[in-house]
């Protein structure tokens, strides 16, 4: 009887064992595939015979690192959490700049994503401080919380590591650039659309926002409120801001429970998209929508007509660009601005959503 | 601490090398070759990632030997952070500051004397409430004063957070307030700790004093806390904390002038203070006796006149002490602190306790074993980012490898008896 036990035991650990190599493995395989330098990696090739030029002369407090005449770059992009698909497409968009960029100047760069699970400020800084520690020649990062990072970007700054935030910006840091939208002009743009949906003539409109603590998504709800300030007078008033939890579940469900209590509203201004990553959460909502982001599932809502219209972010531009800041920077010495922000806001309504679901299966790396 | 063992070999064989820019002699930087995972400044970063887990697994595991479970150490990690944050702040030459609910600034003042009263008579009751002689009336109502006193101090403690809100802008500037390195430093740690500790009193005393399981106490406590967090700061976060709290102590780098970049000991040297306490409590002293009485068998240990109720209280305000402490260690090294801090981390911390050998039906584990489950814990984060193994398969290895590293502590004890 105990030998049997024994021995299931260790089959049990057996099996576990396998299933981890197997799972590792697996991983590793897809690794190459996603990474623009197969099996190469930053082992493999010794720069040793070129130590960074002028490397003595780092400044310890800017952001200016030197031109680096180093042939492989390892750059690292964090992102706020793994499971979120505007995430995914600036996972994509980061990969691509690596690619395209290997090719112009004609060097290895290397793709590091290290974004946690679940949004989790302290594990971004973890994050950042292994990727330093391994490194990294440059990092992109989306920050859930400005503060928490602040010292991690400024030491990884004066470690000569090129920092650059997006989406969500630590304006406080030492990171050398910012690329994402102005989020006050995209909720006016999200209020003037709701506006024009609900026909200018007024109406009760309520606020739909995730995580109370988001700077970007407070920023948006300041933009929907003075912008719905300004139509005061032709009859629109704020119901209140829902705060949901970021996950689609709960937020369709918050929205089908507010509109049941309060028939009243007329219009939702929503400054982020969760409910509509569900199949049915407008289902006993007859009022206008406007949202953000214009992920597949949204695009759904907008061709069925039950979302009016979508204000769209450059999610793939977030990863794409902000390599490629940092590829120029470490590269030529280019300086960026500081802070990018000033794109035109893409509006997707009812007749021009179908040229934006090819644009997703490019951002998801489909095509 | 075989697991860690294999799991560092393995690490050191399959990580490969990697570039690293070294300043040698001549203050020049030259790139050399290190191990991945064998250089010192990774091995650090792994204890230090570790280190806020551990401090908190540490009193997982004395809360567990005891029978019991803490669900609320993530939410009083986060409001022992901002508490004390806001505290390091706050400008103290200008004196407290004005405390005004609206013209109800008095309210605050009779709260504070009345949870003072509280505190002082469930002092006294306590005393006889925790004699085993005590009636089971003045034994349950004196652990329900000490509740009370709890929150009357929560109370007081919220409407000071949000007086120094409403005097200033949370999250502008720090107010100029210079203490030297030791005074932050106490100042910070103490409140962080205090906090936490009141919390603890409260779960402690809501458990013994209501006869309810831990884990439903402590699910209530995690969702309260949280909220009182949220409420206290609007959700914002806090910074500006004094630098001789930070980079003066503890994001003190070391080592700079050998490695190149410096690295950061201090948290790491915290938890391995807290591990050695723990253990000499939990192993020395009769407190920590008692704790493994009581998880082995509760009824024989109140028959042995163990003071059942009162060990469990201090257990549980100990456990609330070491999360605040570990809050104190991360607002210093991160430099800040949010009500959404250390969301997910009861089940981090339990994991960690449970590694380390804690068993979750009482009466064994070790406050050592705690911290390397922790390292643990860590050292797979560190393997998915040495090997170069997509994130997105975090939660599938490391689900695995806990209970993979379960099963083989457990098979170890099977297979070779007399190796424990």
């Amino acid at each position: 009887m105990k030998t049997l036990k024994r021995l299931s035991t260790a089959a049990l650990l057996g099996m576990l064992a396998v299933g981890a190599c197997v799972g590792m493995s697996g991983c590793e395989k897809k690794q190459p595939a996603a990474a623009t330098t197969p099996s190469a990696g930053t082992g493999t090739k010794t720069n040793a015979a070129t130590p960074a030029p002028a490397g003595d002369a780092k400044p310890a407090t800017t952001a200016a690192a030197p031109v680096t005449n180093k042939k492989n770059l390892v750059i690292g992009v964090i992102a706020k959490s793994t499971s979120n698909p505007v995430f995914q497409a600036a996972k994509t968009g980061a990969e691509q700049a690596c690619k395209d960029l290997a090719i112009k100047y004609g060097i290895e760069i290397q793709c590091k994503w290290l974004t946690p699970v679940d949004e989790d400020a302290a594990k971004q800084a973890q994050n950042l401080e292994q990727l330093v520690s391994q490194g990294a020649d440059g990092i992109s990062i989306s920050c859930t919380n400005a503060d928490t990072l602040t010292s991690a970007i400024d030491d990884a700054v004066s470690k000569g590591v090129t920092v650059v935030t997006f989406d969500s910006d630590a304006p406080k840091s030492k990171r050398m650039a910012y690329y994402g939208i102005n989020d006050v002009e995209c909720g006016k743009a999200v209020m003037r659309e709701l506006a024009k949906a609900m026909g200018d003539k007024g109406g009760t409109v309520a606020i739909l926002s995730g995580n109370q603590t988001a700077p970007n998504l407070n920023a948006r709800i300041q933009g929907v409120k003075e912008e719905l300030k300004s139509l005061e007078s032709k009859g629109f008033k704020l119901k209140d801001t829902y705060y949901t939890k970021e996950t689609p579940g709960d937020a369709a469900g918050l929205v089908q429970q507010v509109q049941g209590a309060n028939p009243d509203i007329a219009g939702w201004a929503m400054v982020g998209g969760w409910p509509l990553f569900t199949q049915n959460a407008l289902d006993n909502v007859n009022a206008k929508v406007v949202s953000v982001d214009t992920l597949r599932e949204e695009l759904d809502y907008v061709k069925a007509g039950k979302v009016q219209a979508l204000i769209g972010q450059d999610c793939y531009g977030w990863g794409y660009e902000s390599v490629r800041m940092i590829v120029e920077k470490l590269v030529e010495g280019k300086n960026p601005p500081g802070v990018i922000n000033n794109f035109e806001l893409a509006v997707v309504t009812p007749a021009n959503v179908d040229q934006y679901y090819g644009k997703w299966e490019q951002w998801l790396g489909k095509k | 601490m075989l697991v860690i063992l294999v799991m560092a070999l393995g690490l050191t064989l399959f990580g490969g090398t990697k570039n690293k820019r070294v300043q040698n002699a001549a203050g020049e930087w030259e790139v050399v070759q290190v191990n991945k995972f064998l250089d010192p400044q990774n091995l650090v970063l792994l204890a230090k990632d570790a280190s806020f887990v551990a401090i908190m697994a540490v009193g997982m595991t004395a809360v567990i030997v005891m029978g019991g479970i803490d669900l609320s150490v993530g939410s009083v990690y986060a409001l022992s952070g901002l508490v004390g944050g806001m505290f390091l702040r706050y400008n103290w030459a200008q004196g407290p500051p004005a405390i005004s609910l609206g013209g109800h600034g008095w309210l605050v003042w009779v709260i504070l004397m009345g949870g003072l009263a509280i505190a002082a008579a469930s002092g006294g009751m306590l005393k006889k409430a925790a004699s085993p002689g005590g009636s089971g009336a003045s034994r349950t109502s004196g652990f329900l004063l000490a509740a009370i006193a709890g929150v009357a101090m929560l109370v007081v403690i919220g409407a000071f957070v949000i007086a120094v809100r409403n005097n200033g802008d949370p999250t502008g500037p720090a107010y100029g307030w210079k203490a030297s390195g030791l005074a932050a430093v106490v100042m910070g740690v103490g409140v962080c700790a205090l906090i936490g500790a009141i919390c603890g009193l409260l779960n402690g005393s809501l458990i013994v004093g209501l006869s309810v399981h831990p884990f439903i106490i402590t699910l209530g406590m995690m969702a309260v806390v949280r909220g009182i967090a949220f409420v206290l700061t609007d959700g914002l976060s806090v910074s500006g904390v004094p630098e001789s709290y930070t980079r003066g102590f503890f994001k003190s780098g070391f080592w700079e002038q050998a490695l190149g970049v410096p690295v950061y000991p201090v948290p790491v040297v915290v938890m391995i203070v807290v591990a050695l306490v723990g253990m000499f409590i939990l192993t020395r002293t009769v407190l920590g006796r008692r704790v493994y009485a009581i998880g082995g068998n509760e009824t024989a240990a109140r028959y042995a006149g163990i003071p059942v109720g009162r060990v469990k209280v201090i257990t549980f305000v100990l456990m609330g002490l070491l999360a605040g402490l570990s809050a104190s260690v991360s607002l210093g090294y991160l430099g800040a602190a949010s009500s959404n801090d250390g969301q997910g981390y009861e089940l981090s911390v339990i994991a960690a306790a449970v590694i380390g050998g804690a068993s979750l039906s009482g009466g064994r584990g070790s406050a050592v074993g705690a911290v390397l489950g922790a390292v643990l814990i860590q050292m797979i984060n560190n393997a998915m980012i040495i090997l170069d193994i997509n994130t997105n398969y975090t939660n599938i290895v490391m689900g695995a490898a806990i209970v993979a590293a379960v099963v083989l502590d457990q098979t170890k004890a099977r297979l070779l008896p007399g190796a424990r």
